[in-house]
């Protein structure tokens, strides 16, 4: 195998993995909306909260968004600066 | 952001890096990030210079009441959250705010956020860590310091230690993958659309919904969020 196989090889399977990595992206979607449904039931309890409900439930799942984040950046990383390729030891 | 415009991105090498002077052989290079930090700075310098300019005690002009608004917004803010001790951290926290804000919405100007660039929130991580570590150190002595790597029972103390640098490390990625993640998608988006029909009239519009959610949105809100985390990592490493 050449520099050249490896390499391709190598994209390739970034490409796949970095699709893999998206996966955790279910993860901040099903949390985010059970935090925003939580929120709807609170303001229809009590309608005169909504201000402060409001402003918890953006921090709530701005932190909540964290780990589909990391899954972001390392298909971003596979993507468009893998560390990988060029790494061809015979 | 093309793909192409995207690998550069990433390149140390890349064109986002401008040599500026070459002087007997050193090499003085600067990265667009830090000229268009310097633009925001420079902004935000102006527009307080005009607001601070001649107050009165009681307010006549327009401008004092904004300037009396934002002031007051900040210390509420600090004080709020972190008790009245804690007063004097406005003077970093409001500016943190306005310095975040504005690099973020400086996609909209057509410039690259410097916020996209991961040195720049890195730096605003490690101020936050040493300031926990700080506040620690002066609120319960050194034996506070120890003892909050000690609870609640000893054998947490490798855990607890790699929490210290987890908290200021997941604040930085979730700004800078934030920001980064609406150039990238705004850009993808743009140039698939462009690439429909010859002369690529399809991209006009359809990019301006997108960046009013990740640019304006986005931006806004993981500004304030970075700030509120520094002051709730600050008031929660009170050992007093």
């Amino acid at each position: 195998m050449d520099q050249n196989t490896y390499n391709a090889l190598v994209l390739g399977a970034s490409a796949i993995g970095s699709g893999a990595a998206m996966i955790a992206g279910i993860g901040p979607g099903i949390g985010e909306g059970y935090c925003a449904g939580k929120t709807v039931e609170a303001i229809a309890r009590q309608p005169e909260a909504q201000g402060v409900l409001t402003r918890t439930m953006i921090i709530g799942d701005a932190i909540a968004e964290t780990t589909g984040l990391y899954a972001l950046v390392v298909a971003l990383l596979l993507m468009f600066a893998n560390p990988f390729t060029g790494k061809f030891v015979s | 952001m093309t793909p192409q415009l995207l690998a550069r991105e990433f390149n140390p090498q890349g064109p986002l890096y401008h040599k500026i002077a070459d002087i007997g052989g050193f090499q003085f290079i600067i990265s667009e990030t830090i000229i268009v930090q310097w633009l925001v700075v420079l902004a935000w310098g102006i527009i307080f210079f005009i607001l601070g300019r001649n107050l009165k005690e009681r307010p006549e002009s327009r401008r004092q009441v904004a300037a009396e608004f934002l002031v007051t917004f900040f210390i509420t803010t600090v004080v709020e959250n972190m008790g009245e001790n804690y007063r004097k951290l406005t003077v970093y926290i409001g500016p943190l705010l306005c310095f975040s804000l504005l690099s973020n919405l400086m996609g909209l100007l057509g410039f690259r956020s410097p916020t996209s660039d991961v040195s720049m929130i890195a730096a605003w991580g490690i101020i936050t860590f040493f300031m926990v570590q700080i506040n620690k150190f002066r609120t319960g002595g050194i034996g506070g310091l120890g003892s909050s790597l000690l609870q609640p029972v000893f054998f947490m103390l490798p855990f607890n230690i790699v929490s210290e640098f987890s908290n200021p490390l997941s604040q930085t990625l979730r700004h800078f993958a934030n920001i980064l993640a609406g150039g990238v998608i705004g850009g993808l988006v743009y140039f698939a659309l462009s690439g429909i029909v010859p002369g690529g009239w399809t991209a006009i519009g359809i990019p301006a919904a997108l960046s009013l959610y990740f640019d304006i949105f986005s931006g806004v809100i993981q500004a304030y969020i970075f700030a509120m985390l520094t002051i709730s990592y600050v008031a929660s490493a009170d050992m007093a």
